[in-house]
């Protein structure tokens, strides 16, 4: 079989991730070589992650507590979101479904049709074992049963990204990937076919390749720098184009979830990890100063600074192709969507699925290249319009920045979204995809997004049923929930991270 | 009247047809939404409406019959059915080859790659037994057997699905029973016209001969191709005919074998293709062509003399859809919303998930189109897809006649042209939302029809092939183990009606 020189531009977890799922999953296919600098800070990017990031680990041979201990990992069993729909509330979207989960009526449905009927009914959210479980700050890895409610959610980790990609760079290894240190000043590309044939160093050393994978984060040096690939711009919908970002001492709980709190300009988020919390501002610089974001978030901050507040700039949207002659973008490389749902990693995760599968031979066939593309614009778009809803589904009106979000125009692919749910609660169903059903009525629910009317199948059960019914279970998810461990015993027991030498 | 915009519940909902798919819909309607009032007007379905005539149904069927609360085995077993395996189709890809489409899993991943990935590498290195050897149905169906799935699902015959060879009389009758019984209210009377109401647009009653008239919330057009209801507030279509090109349908029925094979047969000829499909009440011959390449009386001779008996008159079959089956406050069904021809029988597999759409899309009175917007892209996408897997037949061929060739040199729809190329090129199925046929389905017509992907995954490279051809050959012999030891179906069938009568 032949092998593909795959060269890998930019370490950080895009690259690392990239180099470890090549060098395991396709062993005899390619030789993989990844350039990386030192001197070249990294992102680091998506402490909080999505529950796929398992399945991906999996793959990969990892040992989940070793894995924990390493990154100083705590569970996620979703986003509490406060302050969105209006100052003073608060929500979960969990990981996991609301109520038993199958049935041919979502469970939502019955709720709403109870409460339309002027029955008191228990917020959403108590049935749901995520939700209940994250309030209560316990936690226990879901049973395998699917009958069982304990099996009815799911979880992801927050961790310290920084630690992550290193993790992978010894599996890379391992497998036989190998790095080569130095800032590429040059790219050379076919005269011909206009493909990447070699990466140059400050060195002078060529790093040739059949393949080039580019990692290199918003510099983009590949698809941007080289290609010019044109980006789509998003910010329109999506304003924040500034982080600023502090790690403090952990004074409240280590939660079994991450906190997204809603700001004047824009959200903060709150990350525990076992050794500190992750913090950050994300706003729009049309509204804020960096200093004033600064400022504001060492206000909120719960703990002592570690750092001082560390300003990231972005813009929102993607490039037009991912995937161009044979460079195929990794991570920010090929686009950026701000992390208000933990989806940075995950599409990095996303691409490089796609590429395992539709790995190429020695000559980049435009099958394999069109069918990634597509792939990945599907992933953005999805994605996009969900962060989209969680601005514009607001009461707020206390600043000009809610004032534009609240009243901005939508894509059409949302506002008929939000229309539909709006009649009789009904999502727009994808078989794939990353956002399911029980996230969309999450955020709709949670954001005041509140139904007319609801499925007609729901009334056919009596009333004193259904209410006997959801007594059941917000008890039995209350039982089980209590019946667990408190999160940071588990994590003591199970992961403890190694003290840091 | 109906005034749009009240969000006022539906009450009243007139079903008009009384084929096997009004009383379908009438039952389905009045057991998930009692609040229905739910009234059928019994027009005879016309001999054109194919979800009404075709006895091969899709397995979807059971699942449909499960969800409307009519338990399989004893009604059905009154009600006549039969089962059925899957389709064998003889002559596609040239002279003298066959394949069957089971709906059943075929073959068994093992490593890292799918299963058929495995038989694409064998098949690249040198040969192996044709793909439909690894699909425990098929070969029970081709042995002419037949029992119901597995529970265990490590039994080899877990994995399969099943449909149902219905009874022309019996079946619509117990559907009927069943909705009445269940509080549908049938309301006879000729048909004469419908009422709109001038500002609205939507239908206000519907017009009977006898000079009443009946009027409702929201009207269900179950009358065939002509669309009796639903034709009267627009005619936009959709035509699918460059694509599938039979555009006339001939049916013959012979009579029934005594132990009929759950596995009919689809034959190519040199202007369409031809069936047989065995039930328990009849043997059905039918034939669809294309009138330009063969005239009426021939294609009945050629019918008449496989079926040796005399076709019935020619049907006009016009193939395409409504690009939105659901205005205002009429929704169609069956072939007033889909005309597809029979190959690998959908016509009443798109009737039914139509249903259940409606089921559980039930809007107001006032029809908000943004709900209707939701229903008839969904019915698009399902019904396209369908499109693309019958179009596949004729694009995939490898027949010699003008008619085959001109057929391939068709650009397909952009959706199945991206399904041929990935997979062609990979051996990748690509993804689509709505799909109704499952990817083994998918792989059973594409390699079944001569389509070899031109190289493999590289994540098979973990797996020497010399492992795979012995994985292959464990499962090819205990599925040819397994057969001899299964019963007939007329076994089968006595068997079933001793476990009821007991």
């Amino acid at each position: 079989m032949p092998t593909r020189r795959v060269v890998i531009v930019g370490g950080g977890t895009a690259g690392w991730m990239t180099a470890a799922a090549l060098a395991k999953l396709l062993p005899g296919r390619c030789d993989v070589h990844l350039v990386e600098s030192e001197a070249i800070g990294i992102v680091g990017v998506g402490e909080a992650t999505l529950p796929h990031i398992r399945a991906f680990n999996e793959r990969l041979g990892i040992d989940e507590s070793d894995f924990m201990a390493a990154t100083r990992a705590t569970f996620k069993l979703g986003i509490e979101f406060v302050d969105w729909g209006r100052v003073g509330d608060s929500y979960i979207h969990p990981f996991g479904t609301f109520g038993p989960g199958g049935g041919e009526v979502d469970f939502h449905q019955f709720w709403l049709r109870l409460r339309q009927q002027g029955i008191a009914v228990p917020d959403l959210d108590r049935f749901s074992m995520a939700c209940t479980m994250a309030r209560m700050n316990r936690f226990a890895l879901p049973s395998r049963d699917s009958r069982r409610l304990d099996s009815t959610f799911g979880y992801a980790y927050q961790f310290d990204a920084t630690l992550y990609a290193p993790y992978l760079r010894r599996i890379a290894e391992g497998m036989g990937a190998r790095r080569t240190e130095g800032r590429i000043v040059t790219v050379h590309r076919d005269g011909e076919t206009g493909d990447v044939t070699s990466v140059q160093l400050e060195s002078g050393e060529k790093v040739e390749g059949d393949l080039f994978v580019d990692c290199s984060g918003f510099v983009s040096l590949l698809l941007d720098k080289t290609l010019n690939v044109p980006f789509q711009d998003w910010s329109k919908w999506l304003l924040n184009d500034r982080a600023t970002a502090m790690p403090c001492r952990t004074e409240g709980q280590v939660t079994p979830y991450t906190g997204v709190i809603a700001m004047p300009y824009g959200w903060r988020w709150r990350i525990p990890l076992q050794h500190r919390t992750g913090n950050g501002y994300v706003y729009s610089s049309q509204f804020l100063s960096d200093e004033d974001a600064a400022q504001a978030l060492i206000g909120a901050v719960e703990g002592e600074r570690i750092a001082e507040p560390r300003v990231l700039r972005f813009k929102a949207g993607r490039r037009e192709k991912s995937w161009v002659k044979n460079c195929v973008g990794v991570g920010l490389a090929s686009g950026f969507l701000e992390p208000l749902e933990s989806t940075s990693i995950y599409l990095i995760q996303a691409a490089i699925t796609a590429l395992l599968e539709l790995f190429p031979e020695k000559k980049v066939s435009a099958i394999d290249r069109d069918e990634f593309n597509r792939l990945i614009d599907l992933e953005y778009d999805r994605i996009r319009d969900f962060l989209i809803l969680h601005y514009h589904a607001t009461e707020r009106a206390d600043t000009p920045y809610w004032d534009y979000v609240r009243t901005m125009d939508i894509p059409d692919s949302l506002a008929e979204k939000m229309d539909l749910f709006r009649r009789r609660g009904r999502v727009v169903k994808y078989r794939e995809g990353v956002f399911l059903d029980a996230s969309w009525v999450a955020v709709y629910l949670g954001q005041r997004v509140i139904p007319q009317g609801h499925d007609l199948r729901a009334d056919a059960p009596s009333a004193e049923s259904l209410i006997a019914g959801m007594q059941k279970l917000v008890r039995e998810i209350q039982g089980l929930s209590s019946g667990m461990e408190e999160h940071s015993a588990y994590l003591r027991r199970y992961c403890p991270m190694k003290e840091a030498a | 009247m109906i005034a749009p915009g009240t969000g006022e519940r539906m009450r009243d909902v007139l079903v008009v047809g009384g084929g096997l798919l009004g009383w379908s819909a009438a039952a389905a309607l009045r057991r998930k939404i009692p609040a229905l009032r739910i009234t059928v007007l019994p027009l005879p379905p016309p001999v054109d409406a194919l979800a009404e005539r075709l006895s091969s149904t899709l397995p979807s069927i059971v699942e449909f019959h499960r969800d409307i609360g009519m338990s399989d085995g004893d009604a059905l077993l009154r009600a006549n059915c039969g089962f059925r395996l899957g389709t064998e189709f003889q002559h596609w890809d040239g002279p003298l080859r066959s394949y069957v489409h089971a709906y059943d899993r075929y073959g068994q991943a093992f490593g890292t790659a799918s299963f058929h990935i495995h038989w694409v590498r064998q098949a690249q290195a040198g040969s192996t037994p044709p793909f439909d050897h690894y699909s425990p149905a098929a070969a029970m169906a081709r042995a002419g057997r037949f029992v119901l799935p597995e529970a265990d699902p490590a039994h080899p015959l877990a994995h399969f699905e099943y449909g149902l060879a219905l009874d022309a009389q019996a079946y619509p009758q117990m559907m009927r029973a069943y909705a009445l019984h269940l509080g549908a209210v049938e309301r006879p009377g000729g048909f004469k016209g419908v009422r709109i109401d001038g500002e609205s647009g939507f239908i206000a009653a519907v017009a009977l001969d006898d000079g009443n008239e009946v009027k409702a919330d929201l009207f269900v057009d179950c009358t065939g191709p002509r669309a009796l209801l639903r034709g009267q507030l627009d005619r936009a279509f959709e035509d699918w005919s460059r694509w599938l090109p039979c555009d006339r349908l001939l049916f013959a029925d012979a009579a029934p074998v005594a132990d009929p094979s759950p596995l009919d047969r689809a034959i190519a000829h040199g202007a369409g293709w031809r069936w047989v499909a065995q039930s328990r009440s009849r043997t059905s011959h039918g034939f669809a062509y294309a009138s330009s390449e063969l005239s009426d009386d021939k294609a009945a001779r050629t019918l008449r003399g496989h079926a040796i008996a005399d076709p019935l008159a020619p049907i006009a079959l016009r193939q395409g859809r409504r690009p939105q089956p659901w205005l205002r406050n009429c929704v169609a069904l069956g072939d007033a919303a889909t005309m597809i021809e029979p190959l690998e029988w959908t016509n009443l597999h798109l009737a039914h998930s139509a249903i259940d759409r409606l089921v559980a899309m039930m809007p107001d009175r006032d029809c908000a189109p943004v709900e209707l917007w939701d229903y008839n892209r969904q019915c698009a996408a399902e019904s396209d897809r369908v499109r693309d897997f019958l179009a596949l037949h004729y694009a995939a061929s490898n027949r010699d006649e003008p008619f085959w060739r001109r057929m391939r040199d068709v650009a397909p729809p952009e959706s199945l042209a991206h399904t041929m190329r990935l997979f062609a090129e990979r051996g990748r199925l690509p993804f689509y939302e709505d799909e109704t046929f499952a990817r083994d389905s998918w792989l059973a017509v594409l390699l079944g029809q001569g389509i070899i992907p031109r190289r493999t995954d590289p994540l098979i490279d973990s797996v020497p092939l010399a492992q795979s051809e012995q994985a292959m050959a464990a499962l090819r012999d205990g599925i040819a183990r397994m057969v001899p030891t299964l019963p007939t179906q007329a076994e089968f069938l006595t068997h079933l009606q001793r476990q009821a009568a007991r």
